[in-house]
């Protein structure tokens, strides 16, 4: 760093921005470096005859000087405090530093006249003291009632730090602020000299808890009050302690910095006592100091006995929710030392506590007096990093069962405020109806196709009974409807706003595409395993558009996923079984691309019954022509067209407050049934399934499977979410029963006789449809019996037709029916099928 | 203006000393204000400026920086630069004013400071904003100002110029003017050789400035490239060869902006700024200066973008552009009924010309034309109305393709043309990325500002598989002519910019890649070529474009109950009519009415529509 320029400026006061602007070196060095440095100055005008040359460093001094000679530590007192005349540059030389090494003792301390931080009216003994008052007084407020004659918060921490041989204490700036906040103002505006305080007051007690520990312990700030968004970094934050949030986009390789030089003589080969580095330099001894020798030039830099410390230099990229429209991300350097390095990966969301600095750029340092650049760098010194959350809601699992990692305060992601925001939201009576009517606002009518999704993006509580047996929280929807019926834009809306997801259309995913497949890497042979759409919205939801236009195969992968939840892989010497905890949101159009109201659902669109039967609700939507919803969307369109004023949408929350909404409800509340809830459900379930006895009637009707209690416990947890309720009440059970009705109408309708038949769903055939085809099958056989003998002559189908036909005048009979019919009979072994003609055996 | 007589072409930065000396008070006898005062505010400079350059009509006298004028401006001097906002390159600190002895100095608007900064303890640290400005991709050749704008302002600076313009005709003297000529134009042997250099932009200023040549061309009295520097900047010479390396047709621009509010500016905006051009020689070699440490810590882009490939421009005023600025010349006319209607007419028939007298389309092209996005409601862009012409191949393309694209080079400010086939798909950058390594978004295809046109010709695509790229890219083309809007790709993430973008395509059958609001089957019926429109023609007719694409409109309750009737009969009878066909509908409508200089929908054109609506639909059968 040929670079430095003005040394003379290092002590200035923080309040004089010229500091920040004449250090290019300083820039190398960590802040308990400068925070040394600061101090070691500070002595020297204001006492320097008098006392000794100061300590080096806490580096210094615990690696050259294990014994703990008895000695002052004036050096240690606050540098700042004193005039930051340019005189200053004549501060000891650095060789003299290591010579006097010190103990910990703080006892000189007291003797010092008051002194203030440079530029300002603050006191070092007031901060000294304050600082002493908050390690040693300082209770967590949480163990206050049983506990206050103990040890304060931060007292035991320093024991236990020493107990493991650390190197640093994280204080919370919250408890500093609830201590004294005054003091904490004071930190955040020179946190420079603050924290060289409190590095000082820390080592002293460490020192009286065991002078014999020679580690250095440092002070880590996080967690303050406020963080400022990268973007407001301005000027006056300069020199000041900042907390960022932001993404690690690019780390340097780690650059070690030397600490201590250890040079030798090549003539005498004389050993010189460790060089500290004084102001990013290194003085080396121009002569052998061994008296016998004194060569002049002859002292060579012995690599291995040097120091050197670790460094790193982090960029920090803003996320994309603190990027304002039009504007492309800012960027920001992070220096790290130590211990701090590699604590960021690039793509990790870290926020970070440090010291916002500027340095100047100077060229050329020839032409510096004639013209100076002075262009400002910025970077932040490091104090603290911590990970935040890396996923875009909720990493954390809200329908995992087994909480036993216990997440603990770590991933705060909702300020305090917005929580608040978002639980007086909650409280609102009509938030369940508000809430659908902000979901996919331009999207009108389907207002219960609507909540269906609403209770699929909070979802139900997934359950693992220790038998290994589980039950998915996850609600799965169908959507069938007619083209042009805005199922595509529910999907894309639903995919916005998931936690997670993937959007893939069916036309365009194989079955491996959705699940996993594995792959061989091209470079190196080894198989490997890659996700599929599925697997990726692991937690999430898999929009899935065209459903019905997906091929049989990557159908079936289904059927494990949505009950199972996992995806199982057995090929290539890879056997995996994958978690895929998603829910599906699928949309299919009917097959004839027109809804058929005279078919069943199965007919219409085409699908295995054993895969429709796994989603809980499916709706239809259709799109009846009706005069009074053409001109509401006629309506919309024009008023979308001419109306250059937002379209009046009030009353409705907007997708960012929404999203928070459903990210909270899915992370923080996890409803239980409560008794009566409970007790409705299985009240609800035995009526729903009564309903398939018609009194008097023969054909039994199957309404409702035990699937569809699952469902219903699933919908009525969702609904309790909706309202931030931890139980599940009566009226979430009356509604899911009231939703999975609609659903089961509209699908499951059988349109011979209005009921509801799951057997519609589960077999794809109804009661009164398989009713009807044991008739024909009884008359067929009836009529064979009559008129064909065993082994005699055939008879042509259409015949029998005719027959039955004039049997049985009363219903009608198509010649399908009797081929089906026949073709029981036959695998019964009663007929023999030759192309048209049936004989009897 | 009571003020001292300020030289606000070639000495700017003297009305801002001066302007910040009577600020702060120091000649006068009240008590000084501290320049911290001033801090993210202006001192009464701009007002100034601002009175020079609107009032007293300075700003047509103010340089347009590009690579032909880049060759004479003078540092320090007032320039104005039009370009595309392609990059934000954040915040940069820099010591705003400092005290030089009991003087207060400031360095707002500059990159050095004029006077000594000796180490004085006291100074305000402001910032200011760093934007990479590149010209606007596809940019037409008559938005640029017409080559007679010369400057004229001081009496000897003009002097100069036309001794130097005198130079420029002379084609024995080209050699010793501007570097970026062509190589066999040089005469004699030695300025060849330097030339060679230059051309490869090997030499670093250093080494040109200690050669013999440029020494024996400022012998010869010409003036030197690369003295500049050496005397003191305000001397009227050329800093022609500190910009060696500009690529001929393509300067980007490094502005620096004080104190404007971050949402006033934002990405792809196309900006007129007014303000100094620095040039500082030093800047140049800063980059020699960095070791490996340094670097990694400054991996800021300005390492990749030296000062003489990319001109400083310190921002005085900015505005944005519309169309309408880039109309050489012509004042603001009022949009009269009949001017309208006749120049509508008049681009009818030509357009009709251009298509082979396919009526349909040229109808379809002009509407597709006027269209802009004018308000979004959720995804929803509503406004826009891109175009498909089907029925053409490889060789009707190389004919109405080529013919249409200078027809809108000539109608449009900005056109761009996409070749859609296999190998372009799976290669090209379409979406702007972020390359972390030099810190810099690297511009792609699709980072387009407001109100372009983009032709996709999908006649030359064959089948084929598509690799990842290839998938990726298609995708954002989808989502464009969709949504209206562009992914940048962060790396990490991915953020959604909005854009106004005209699309037209050109396939054989419709096209399913990029899929556009209205598909018109082409039905061309003569190859004739079209005759070359006059120039004054033109200059109505982007006129007209300009004009009546900012048109405001609305709807009468009349006509709306009309209209809501009309959609309502026809989903009646054809249920397979959806929002898109309505919302359709209801874009063409707005436009025609526009296209007649009419600011709300008349039954007429309602019908006109729907006649329009029947005739394609007619085709598509």
């Amino acid at each position: 760093m040929a670079s430095d320029s003005s040394p003379a400026h290092f002590n200035n006061g923080p309040s004089s921005p010229d500091d920040s602007f004449s250090s290019p070196i300083a820039n190398t060095s960590s802040p308990a470096h400068r925070r040394r440095r600061g101090r070691r100055q500070a002595s020297t005008p204001s006492s320097a005859a008098a006392t000794p040359p100061p300590n080096p460093s806490r580096f210094a001094s615990s690696a050259s000087t294990p014994t703990p000679a008895r000695s002052t530590r004036r050096g240690r007192r606050p540098g700042p405090a004193t005039s930051p005349s340019p005189a200053v540059a004549a501060t000891p030389s650095s060789t003299d530093d290591f010579s006097m090494p010190s103990s910990e003792g703080g006892e000189d301390m007291e003797e010092a006249t008051p002194t203030f931080v440079w530029g300002t009216n603050i006191s070092v003994q007031d901060v000294k003291n304050a600082i002493q008052m908050f390690i040693k007084h300082f209770r967590d407020p949480q163990e206050l009632s049983n506990d206050i004659y103990g040890e304060g918060k931060y007292t035991r921490l320093i024991h236990r730090v020493l107990e493991v041989e650390g190197e640093w204490i994280d204080v919370d700036a919250h408890d500093v602020f609830s201590y004294d906040s005054d003091l904490y103002n004071k930190m955040m505006r020179y946190p420079l000299e603050v924290l060289a305080i409190f590095d000082i007051v820390l080592m002293d007690i460490v020192s009286v808890i065991n002078p014999l520990f020679d580690k250095h312990v440092q002070v880590r700030i996080h967690n303050l009050k406020s963080s400022t968004s990268m973007r407001n970094l301005n000027p006056s934050d300069i020199e000041k302690m900042v907390s960022l949030k932001g993404m690690v986009i690019r780390c340097s390789s780690i650059i070690p910095e030397i600490r201590e030089a250890v040079f030798r003589c090549i003539v005498c080969g004389y050993h010189s006592e460790p060089v500290v580095v004084d102001r990013g330099r290194i003085s080396e001894p121009t002569s052998c100091l061994k008296q016998e020798c004194l060569a002049k030039n002859s002292m060579a830099l012995v690599h291995n006995r040097c120091r050197f410390a670790d460094k790193q230099i982090v960029r920090l990229q803003e996320t994309p929710d603190e990027i304002p429209e039009g504007g492309t991300p800012h960027t920001v350097s992070l220096l790290m030392h130590d211990k701090l390095v590699d604590a960021g990966k690039p793509g990790d969301r870290v926020e970070v506590t440090g010291i916002y600095r500027a340095m100047s750029v100077r060229v050329g340092p020839t032409q510096r007096t004639v013209k100076s650049l002075f262009k400002a760098r910025t970077y932040i010194d490091c104090l603290h990093i911590k990970k935040t959350d890396k996923s875009r809601m909720t990493a954390e699992d809200p329908m995992e069962v087994d909480k036993g990692s216990q997440r603990v305060d770590d991933d705060v992601q909702f300020d305090e405020d917005k929580v608040e925001e978002l639980k007086e939201l909650s409280k609102q009576p009509d938030i369940y109806e508000r809430l659908t009517r902000s979901l996919a606002p331009n999207i009108w009518e389907l207002d219960d196709v609507k909540k269906g999704l609403l209770c699929q993006l909070f979802g139900g509580n997934a359950l693992k009974l220790l038998s290994g047996a589980s039950f998915r929280g996850d609600i799965n929807i169908l959507l069938v409807g007619d083209p042009g019926t805005s199922k595509s834009q529910l999907l894309q809306y639903i995919h916005k706003l998931a936690p997670r997801g993937i959007y893939t259309s069916g036309r365009g995913s194989s079955a491996v595409g959705l699940t996993a497949y594995v792959a061989k890497d091209p470079e190196t042979g080894e198989t490997v395993l890659e996700s599929g759409a599925l697997v990726l919205s692991d937690r999430g939801i898999c929009c899935i558009d065209e459903f019905d236009k997906m091929s049989d195969n990557a159908r079936s992968m289904l059927h494990e996923v949505m009950e199972q939840q996992t995806v199982s892989i057995a090929k290539a010497g890879i056997i995996a079984s994958l978690n895929a905890r998603t829910s599906v949101l699928a949309c299919a159009n009917p097959s004839g691309s027109r809804y058929n109201p005279r078919l069943s659902v199965i007919d219409n669109i085409h699908l295995p019954p054993t895969l429709l039967s796994r989603f809980d609700l499916i709706y239809l939507i259709l799109d009846k022509a009706d005069e009074q919803t053409d001109r509401r969307l006629a309506k919309h369109i024009v008023s979308l067209h001419f109306e250059d004023t937002e379209i009046a949408e009030h009353d409705v929350i907007d997708l960012a407050t929404l999203t928070a909404y459903v990210s909270y409800a899915r992370k923080n509340i996890h409803p239980k049934l409560s008794d009566e809830a409970a007790e409705e459900l299985t009240r609800g379930y035995v009526e729903m399934r009564k309903r398939g006895n018609f009194p008097g009637g023969s054909k039994k009707v199957i309404t409702a499977t035990p699937r569809q209690i699952e469902s219903l416990i699933r919908l009525s947890e969702a609904l309790a979410r909706i309202r931030f309720s931890e139980t599940v009440e009566m009226r979430d059970v009356t509604e899911a029963f009231r939703l999975l009705e609609v659903a089961m109408q509209q699908s499951a309708t059988d349109h011979s006789t209005g009921t509801i038949d799951m057997d519609l769903i589960t077999t794809g055939v109804s009661a009164s449809e398989r009713m009807r085809r044991e008739s024909v099958l009884s008359a067929t056989r009836n009529i064979i019996m009559d008129k064909l003998q065993l082994g005699g002559p055939s008879i042509r189908l259409l015949e029998l037709l005719d027959e039955m036909k004039k049997q049985n005048s009363g219903t009608e009979i198509h010649l399908h029916d009797l081929r089906t019919a026949v073709a029981t009979l036959a695998s019964e072994g009663f007929v023999v099928l030759h192309g048209d003609s049936v004989k009897r055996m | 203006m009571g003020g001292p007589p300020y030289d606000f072409l070639a000495n700017p930065l003297g009305a801002v000393r001066l302007t910040f000396e009577k600020a702060i008070g120091s000649e006068s006898e009240t008590p000084p204000t501290h320049p911290s005062a001033f801090n993210g505010k202006d001192w009464g400079a701009l007002e100034l400026f601002r009175h020079f350059l609107f009032q007293e009509s300075g700003l047509s006298q103010v340089p347009i920086l590009n690579p032909k004028t880049l060759r004479w401006v003078q540092p320090n001097s007032l320039v104005r630069y039009r370009g595309m906002i392609q990059d934000m390159l954040g915040n940069e600190f820099y010591a705003g004013a400092y005290k030089d002895g009991n003087l207060w100095r400031t360095n707002k608007f500059m990159d050095v400071s004029q006077y000594p900064m000796g180490s004085s303890p006291e100074m305000c640290i402001w910032e200011r904003r760093l934007l990479y400005c590149v010209p606007v991709p596809g940019q037409s050749s008559w938005t640029e100002p017409s080559s007679e704008m010369e400057p004229n302002w001081s009496s000897q600076t003009r002097e100069k110029r036309r001794r130097m313009d005198d130079e420029d005709d002379d084609p024995m003297d080209l050699g010793q003017g501007p570097c970026l000529l062509p190589l066999d134009a040089v005469p004699i042997s030695g300025t060849c050789m330097m030339k060679m250099f230059l051309v490869k932009g090997m030499v670093p200023d250093d080494e040109i400035k200690s050669s013999p040549i440029t020494k024996k061309m400022r012998e010869d009295g010409l003036p030197s490239p690369s003295q500049s520097m050496d005397t003191k900047t305000t001397s009227s010479s050329s800093i022609t060869s500190t910009f060696q390396s500009v690529d001929k047709d393509n300067l980007p621009c490094l502005v620096k902006i004080y104190d404007s509010p971050e949402s006033e500016l934002k990405l792809n905006d196309v900006i007129e700024f007014i303000g100094v051009l620095t040039f500082d020689s030093e800047l140049a070699v800063e980059k020699d200066d960095n070791d490996e440490l340094s670097n990694s810590f400054y991996d800021d882009a300005l390492v990749h973008l030296p000062p003489n490939k990319v001109p400083r421009l310190h921002c005085l005023i900015h505005r944005k552009l519309a169309v309408q600025d880039f109309l050489p010349g012509s004042p603001i006319i009022e949009p009269k009924p009949h001017l309208v209607k006749e120049t509508r007419e008049a681009l009818f028939r030509h357009l009709t010309a251009v298509l082979g007298n396919d009526e349909v389309a040229a109808h379809f092209v002009l509407l597709h034309l006027l269209s802009k996005v004018h308000a979004r409601v959720d995804d929803v862009a509503v406004g826009k109305l891109s175009l498909n012409l089907t029925g053409l191949n490889k060789e009707t393309v190389s004919v109405f393709g080529t013919r249409l694209i200078d027809t809108f080079k000539n109608l449009l400010p900005f056109t761009n043309c996409m070749p859609l086939t296999l190998e372009y798909l799976n290669a090209a950058l379409l979406a702007p990325k972020k390359d972390y390594q030099a810190n810099r978004l690297v511009p792609g295809v699709l980072q387009l500002p407001e109100g372009s046109h983009l032709m996709v010709d999908e006649t030359r695509l064959e089948s084929g598989s598509l690799n990842s790229t290839g998938i990726e890219n298609t995708k954002l083309l989808k989502n464009l002519i969709e949504f209206q809007k562009v992914e940048y790709d962060f790396q990490y993430y991915k953020v959604e910019m909005t854009t106004d973008v005209q699309l037209l395509i050109f396939s054989e059958g419709k096209s399913n890649i990029v899929p556009a609001d209205v598909i018109v089957p082409f039905q061309p019926s003569c190859l004739e070529s079209t005759e070359m429109p006059v120039a004054e023609a033109l200059e109505a007719w982007r006129w007209y474009l300009a004009t009546v694409r900012s048109l405001p409109h609305s709807i009468g309750s009349e006509i709306q109950k009309v209209v809501e009737d009309d959609l309502v009969a026809a989903r009646q009878t054809d249920r397979s009519l959806g929002s898109r066909d309505f919302s359709r509908w209801l874009t063409m409508a707005r436009l025609i009415s526009s296209s007649f200089g009419e600011t709300s929908l008349s039954k007429e054109h309602w019908e006109m529509v729907k006649e329009m609506e029947r005739l394609r639909r007619e085709r598509l059968k």
